[in-house]
């Protein structure tokens, strides 16, 4: 199937990483792999001066998995149909599989479904390391993408004990360890600690809060792992979800946490720290009733600070699923908004909860929590800190993605749903009030180019000689193109690509699947000196002897669950 | 006046999802025209003619068209599903999610009918002379809300579930249902001439009027004085309180 050389030709090309704005140009394609120039048999795509991005690279969504939960909590949720194409069922075709869902969609249609935005590469926000060959299992049956996921370690039993009793070295073995057993490409902490405090139904309130039995603090949490990560230098940094999510007041543990992170030395070139969801992150005022934006606070930190990413979160009114770690967040959501709740313990490791809900414009909470996630957009300047999200589907599904595009690149779209809200919501936002509107190099910064250097991909997110030809051409001349008034015309070519090419593959071809090859599988082997390997073997065996219901050796995710794996190696340094 | 008699000409074992049997569907058509119209059979579309002898009588609208099935279609679903106009009478045992999402018009069922009857429904009429299955009047897996409007006339008994998550309309049944009629329901009203196991469990809002014994009477239900209904009083209870519910349970 796989063509071996392409020449795309007159490719409006928007590729933020070599500069290149808006520029008409050829594209040559070879073995999966941008080249200088092909032979005159190549194939060839007549781009007819369009706009041509390297596949889109969605670094936070919640894809394989938890969705699970969400599914058959959500029975109702396949027969959605929102968004025309992109929702609902769909009988199989000779090159498809049938599809379903809307915000918990079947596996196969996650894959088709992003490949028709243009996207090619997802990263799973959130692998509970027990559970990780579901996780697996789900990526083995989402077609078309690269994927990889990140462990959670943030309420980790032996994560906690190795912060308390000061050993650094093991920690970092640990997660080493713990990595190659959930074959994960990174360190994800979702409220550090509280997952284990949600055991004994509670919660930690802020970074200094002790974890009960632990005695230590989130705050101890996320350093101890910062700093095993930049020992183990780990292509991506940790990737946090702050304590406090969804609280009203909670924009100032945020910024402390970013701020604590200022000391953290990346020993790889990227961040720090990547903080995630931050929508539901920056939330001011003292209780729901006086809710307001917390936005200029955290933007105004994020403006002065350059050893950081995040990502928006950002709300689609309409139905979604939150789903996350954080156990006592779904606990409160269930009880505020009497909805259906699960709740799961991961044994030694993590709390996890589900809840299904829906975003009005007629609740003013709601409304506010829309302006937030555009606010945070428009108001840090440099998008390259910015990754594009909904937290799908926690903000709302990723199908929606063209829609709120749209947001960010018309202020007459935002006006058009800012006449919804009441005066309450209007008075507790900032977003009224500004009309920057982004460009398509900045939502290319935003949903391709920012994730290569975030989670260390050279390959990804760009169209330099050498990377993957993931390659998104979408339907718009940007010469004659006014994204600010034709916002219609701009959502409806995100929502189906012209082209999109996986690996020089064709896969989408005028917004119907084409091909659906095999993606690859992405995760860290992290090295880690042989005498602190065994020392912190023995102390996790112990764990399993005592605490786990399974036995260590079937623990570990084995290479079967795989099909296509890239195991990035990393050196350490001890 | 246009009437349409379905024959089944042979017992099936594999179901027929028959959605498209509506009196909207039917309107105007001729015998070839309605053989020609496609039912799910297995994982395939079949003509309808495949399965049944078809008859015409007239040609006319929508509200004039009658479709009438003559036996049991005891393998045959969704019939009615989503019509609007019309009536349908069948003469037997129904199949599951007869008259599902039904907006109006009229079924009568001389016989038994299988689970989900009337799921969904917003308007329009079901006549039932026989005994129900579960989930009568209810919401689709996951749903939040099941009946909206409507009414479902049962002579005879229903089994579990009956009205769940029901949010308007009316259901009556004259005989005995089984247990937790009316669970999680927001709306509309629900009347048992017979007797109920564990009514109105997780009710937020709406009426339900039991005439014959309550096994196991939840707890959660608070009681508010008596309440006069077509000259009969019954004792008031109000709930459930454990979900916040402002629903009247009205009890002998």
């Amino acid at each position: 199937m796989r063509m071996s050389e392409i020449l795309i030709k007159n490719a409006n090309v928007c590729d933020p990483a070599q500069g290149i704005n808006c520029e008409t140009m050829d594209l040559c394609i070879r073995d999966g792999k941008i080249v200088e120039s092909v032979s005159e048999s190549a194939e060839v795509i007549d781009a007819a001066g369009r706009l041509t991005m390297a596949g889109g690279f969605d670094g936070h969504t919640h894809s394989a998995g938890k969705i699970n939960v969400g599914r058959f909590m959500n029975p109702n949720d396949a027969r959605r149909t929102l968004v025309p194409g992109l929702s609902g069922p769909e009988a199989r075709t000779e090159k498809t599989r049938a599809q379903v869902g809307y915000n918990t969609p079947n596996t196969y249609a996650i894959g088709y479904r992003y490949a028709k935005l243009g996207y090619t590469t997802i990263c799973e926000a959130a692998i509970p390391m027990l559970a990780a060959r579901h996780t697996h299992e789900e990526f083995k049956e989402i077609p078309i993408l690269d994927k990889m996921g990140l462990s959670l370690f943030g309420s980790n039993w032996q994560v906690m004990e190795y912060v308390r009793d000061k050993e650094p070295e093991k920690l970092a073995a640990y997660v080493a360890w713990g990595l190659k057993a959930s074959r994960g490409y990174g360190v994800k902490i979702v409220n550090a600690g509280g997952g284990e405090a949600w055991g004994w139904g509670k919660n930690v309130s802020g970074l200094y809060d002790p974890v009960p039995n632990f005695d230590v603090t989130p705050a101890e949490i996320l350093m101890g792992l910062a700093e095993a990560n930049e020992k183990l230098q780990l292509p991506h940094s940790v990737h946090v979800h702050c304590n406090n999510l969804g609280k009203p007041g909670n924009y100032e543990t945020t910024i402390e946490t970013m701020k604590m992170f200022e000391k953290v030395k990346p020993t790889v070139d990227r961040q720090a720290l990547h903080v995630t969801h931050v929508q539901f992150n920056a939330y001011a005022g003292t209780s729901w009733r006086d809710f307001e934006t917390g936005a200029p606070m955290v933007a105004d930190y994020l403006n002065g600070a350059n050893h950081l990413t995040f990502d928006l979160g950002q709300v689609i009114f309409g139905p979604a699923v939150t789903m996350t770690a954080d156990g006592p967040v779904e606990y409160a959501n269930s009880r505020m908004l009497h909805e259906k709740w699960s709740n799961q313990d991961i044994e030694l490791e993590d709390a996890s909860g589900v809840v299904p809900l829906s975003y009005s414009p007629k609740s003013f909470i709601n409304a506010v929590q829309w302006a937030i996630g555009i606010e945070l957009a428009l108001l840090v300047e440099d998008p390259w800190k910015i990754m594009f999200t909904t937290d799908s589907p926690n903000g709302g599904s990723f199908v929606n993605y063209p829609e709120a595009f749209t947001y960010l690149m018309s202020a007459k779209k935002r006006e058009q749903v800012i006449s919804g809200f009441g005066k309450m919501a209007l008075d507790r936002m900032v977003l009224p009030g500004l009309d920057r509107e982004l460009s398509f190099y900045e939502l290319a910064i935003m949903t391709r180019s920012m994730q290569s250097k975030m989670y260390s991909r050279p390959e990804k997110g760009n169209l330099k000689v050498g990377s993957d030809a993931d390659v998104a051409i979408y339907d718009i001349i940007t010469s004659d193109i006014d994204p600010s008034v034709e916002h219609e015309k701009v959502k409806q070519a995100f929502s189906g690509a012209a082209y999109t090419l996986k690996d020089g593959n064709i896969v989408v071809k005028d917004g119907k699947i084409e091909a659906t090859p095999m993606g690859r599988t992405y995760w860290v082997n992290a090295k880690v000196p042989a005498d602190i390997d065994s020392a912190m073997n023995k102390d996790t065996d112990i764990k399993f002897k005592k605490y786990y219901t399974v036995s260590k050796s079937n623990y570990m995710v084995e290479d079967s669950y795989l099909p296509n794996p890239v195991e990035i190696r990393t050196e350490g340094a001890f | 006046m246009q009437v349409v008699k379905l024959s089944l000409n042979k017992a099936n074992k594999i179901p027929i999802e028959a959605d498209t049997v509506t009196p909207d569907n039917f309107a105007g058509k001729t015998k070839e025209e309605i053989e020609a119209i496609l039912v799910w059979y297995g994982n395939g579309q079949c003509p309808l003619g495949d399965f049944f002898t078809v008859e015409v009588e007239g040609s006319d609208s929508a509200e004039n068209t009658k479709i009438v099935f003559e036996g049991n279609v005891s393998r045959v679903k969704r019939i009615g599903q989503g019509m609007s106009a019309g009536e349908i009478e069948i003469n037997g045992n129904v199949d599951m999610h007869c008259g599902f999402a039904m907006k109006g018009g009229k079924i009568v069922i001389n016989g038994d009918a299988d689970s989900w009857l009337g799921c969904e429904m917003k308007d329009g009429e079901i006549i039932l002379n026989g005994n129900a299955s579960y989930y009568v009047g209810s919401g689709y897996r996951g749903e939040s809300c099941g009946m909206r409007g409507g009414k479902i006339t049962i002579n005879g008994n229903a089994r579990d579930y009956l009205g769940e998550h029901m949010c308007g309309g009316e259901i009556l049944v004259t005989g005995n249902v089984g247990l937790l009629p009316a669970i999680s329901n927001n709306g509309g009203t629900i009347v048992i001439e017979g007797n109920a196991t564990m009514p109105a469990s997780e009710m937020k809002n709406g009426t339900v009027i039991i005439k014959g014994e309550i096994s196991d009477m939840l707890p959660s239900y608070k009681e508010d004085g008596t309440e006069e209904v077509e000259g009969v009083t019954y004792r008031k209870f109000v709930g459930d309180v454990n979900a916040g519910g402002k629903g009247m349970l009205l009890i002998k």
